[in-house]
């Protein structure tokens, strides 16, 4: 009796099995069941976060100018605390320089009110006037382990498709021989955006390109997108912002310190560039395969990861998931391939521009 | 379970970084090495009598071919479409060789590494599907622990060139977190023999093919038996080498990971179950032939409480054994929409 028992569980068990293997193929053929992002539970933290993101942001614009008094003061003592962190012959070289410099508006820049000019400064590549070269490129690919980002219709996971791009963008540069190239993650784990951002640290990384696919639930186009960090021009940049920016890890004291880094300048610059570089490589080669795809061109958000890292950072969300179509071709190596020899292209061609030698001020 | 049908054949097939095998309900069983290589010119294609050419003979012929090895991350050569069309070659040359006759229809079940069915499950049916007329793509290990009939409280450990998976069984479909993989595997093992020889034999001559072979033949892990000499070129005399301590020194660089991986994959499993899992774990794949390496990973496993290691007594047909089974045991009405 109770080997029957055991034998109809053991069929039972069989059964499931191959029902589960039946509908996860049924999947891959996109006959399945859709499904979406994962809702995200509302954190007060990650609010507080965002809103503190938001301010920043605003603050880049030059906004910050028509605040209140004691509100400037504040800002100011926080940029002048930047600057003592900073005490590396580097750090004063640069300072000296700007002071020495007459192509700048203003021959004082310490001040806070001078900081729009600061980052207004007139067509010159500071890496030019530097010299400096690229030597370390981190390569981020968006999500991970626990975090899967978006997911298909037929089941394809963001973070499955960033990975293998990123690897192989990671393999194209390295047959260069000239590049030392490094990733946040090799494999399926989860990395927080803190982390991404102590690696690109602790790896004296010079440019640091973190790759993501879109989704759009409501809208099943397929776009290509790229961002550097600054304030947002739009809603649906906040909202993707508020999706990138879920494993933070990053506490509001940490705040002070990260404000810090508005002053980069140079960074702003060369991230600028880069990302136009990229966006225009990725989106006249795919334009060639897929007429339909739009070009959402080179914009600023508030990421994180963006703002975390010291040196030359963009964001390139390079396909749309929620594209049936997309998520198709995304399923294939050959389209895999050409987007990260388009990544590859775009970092290149940024790099040959000879404005874009630049070895990062680090800390 | 088995609802077979007299005019369709099933069959399964494990498509392997290293090496590719397939079995069918007619009793065939063939295999190649994953290679795919095009005469480079049309003085090649004359000298070779091929237009494509499979496993070792394609090896052997190298140098006269463009080598494609699909399921290795990228390809030997330029060319990442060349790789798709290695893997769509790879399953002709399979299916074919388990000769179906004309009127049968061909109902197939594909097992491939985990890592590559996560993102290339559409490319590997699109392959595919223009030979069979219906479908299913899963992993291997999950194929060779269907084949054994490991379904439940188990953990199978497929040690493969390109990667080794790990699939903890649980009475269901192994979710993503049941299922891992790392890097380091058999390639890795070569590439760790390749550096330890050209540092310990500088003005010897060889290359990775000879490298791959020393492994094949040698590979062990702990105490061996007896030394190793193998012979290789010095100023184009053959000399003996001795490569004991070069073999066991690769092999043993994968063990570490294997170790780590296992136990932390047990670790995260439900408390109650995880004495059953330690004490039913399965090697399977071509690693599984080191030497030794089952004893090995059983010792350094008992530091976490009683266990047992076992190893199929086939890697080479273990998952496509697996794979026919599934194929043999999924409802006909199932095959009808896939």
């Amino acid at each position: 009796m109770i080997s029957v028992f055991s034998r109809n569980r053991e069929l039972k068990t069989r059964k499931n099995i191959l029902r589960g293997i039946y509908e996860d193929n049924l999947r891959i053929l996109g006959k399945g069941p859709g499904i979406t992002r994962k809702r995200k539970s509302f954190s007060f933290r990650k609010a507080g976060l965002f809103v503190s993101v938001l301010f920043i942001a605003l603050l880049m614009s030059g906004n910050y100018l028509d605040f209140p008094l004691h509100e400037e003061k504040q800002i100011a003592a926080t940029f002048s605390d930047y600057g003592k962190h900073n005490t590396s012959e580097e750090y004063r070289a640069f300072l000296d320089m700007l002071e020495q410099n007459s192509v700048y508006p203003d021959k004082d820049l310490k001040t806070n009110s001078d900081y729009k000019a600061f980052l207004n400064i007139p067509q010159i590549s500071l890496s030019r006037l530097f010299g400096l070269h690229v030597k370390t490129i981190m390569i981020d690919p968006g999500h991970g382990g626990a975090l899967s980002g978006a997911t298909g219709k037929m089941g394809t996971k963001e973070k499955d498709v960033t990975l293998d791009i990123a690897k192989r963008l990671r393999d194209r540069l390295q047959r260069h021989g000239r590049f030392n190239v490094i990733m946040t993650r090799d494999k399926d784990v989860t990395v927080s955006l803190r982390e991404r951002v102590e690696l690109a640290r602790l790896q004296n990384a010079d440019l640091f390109i973190s790759i993501h696919v879109n989704y759009l639930p409501s809208n099943p186009i397929n776009i290509i997108e790229t961002y550097f960090f600054g304030p947002p021009a739009d809603e649906k940049t906040l909202r993707l912002a508020e999706r990138e920016n879920e494993a933070t890890q990053y506490g509001l004291s940490e705040f002070k310190e990260m404000i810090g880094k508005i002053g980069n300048t140079l960074k702003y610059q060369e991230s600028r560039k880069l990302a136009s570089s990229i966006q225009k490589n990725l989106y006249t080669n795919i334009k060639k395969e897929d007429k339909n795809v739009r070009d959402y061109g080179v914009k600023r958000a508030p990421f994180l990861v963006l703002l975390g890292v010291d040196v030359p950072a963009v964001l390139t969300e390079v396909s749309c998931l929620s594209n049936e179509i997309e998520e198709r071709k995304l399923n294939t190596e050959s389209h895999r391939e050409n987007i990260a020899y388009y990544l590859e292209a775009g970092i290149l061609d940024y790099l040959n521009k000879g404005e874009a030698i630049y070895e990062a001020k680090r800390r | 379970m088995k609802q077979r049908e007299d005019n369709v054949l099933y069959v399964g097939i494990d498509l392997g970084t290293s090496r590719s095998s397939v079995c069918s309900s007619n009793g065939k069983r063939e295999w190649i090495e994953s290679y795919v290589g095009w005469p480079k010119d049309f003085i090649s294609q004359k000298v070779l009598g091929k237009s494509v050419l499979f496993g070792e003979e394609a090896l052997s012929n190298r140098l006269s071919l463009d080598l494609c090895r699909p399921l290795e991350r990228g390809v030997i050569k330029e060319g990442i479409e060349r790789s798709e069309e290695a893997v769509r070659e790879i399953i002709k040359y399979l299916i074919h060789s388990t000769k179906p006759s004309s009127e049968q229809k061909i109902h197939a079940v594909v097992g491939v590494p985990a890592d590559t069915l996560k993102t290339n499950k559409l490319a590997i049916r699109k392959a595919v599907a223009e030979f069979v007329h219906s479908l299913l793509v899963v992993s291997e290990p999950f194929a060779v622990a269907y084949g054994l009939d490991l379904l439940n409280n188990s953990m199978v450990i497929d040690i493969g060139a390109g990667t080794i998976d790990f699939c903890i069984m649980h009475g269901s479909i192994p979710s993503e977190e049941d299922q891992k993989t790392i890097l380091h595997a058999g390639d890795y093992i070569d590439e760790q023999l390749f550096s330890n020889l050209s540092e310990k034999y500088p003005n010897s001559y060889f290359n990775k093919n000879m490298v791959r072979k020393f492994k094949e033949q040698y590979s062990f892990v702990g105490q061996g038996k007896g030394e190793i000499h193998v012979e290789m070129p010095v100023d184009g005399k053959p000399v003996m080498h001795d490569i004991t301590n070069e073999v066991k020194k690769a092999c043993e660089s994968i063990l570490p990971a294997i170790i780590e991986t296992t136990t932390e994959m047990i670790a995260r499993f439900d408390p109650e179950f995880q004495i059953k899992i330690k004490n039913n774990i399965v090697l399977a794949g071509g690693g599984s032939l080191i030497r030794g390496v089952r004893e090995y990973i059983q010792n350094a496993l008992k530091e976490y409480g009683q266990c047992k290691v076992t190893q199929v007594d086939d890697p080479l047909f273990a998952g496509s054994d697996g794979a026919l089974k599934l194929a043999q045991d999924i409802p006909a009405k199932y095959w009808e929409t896939l």
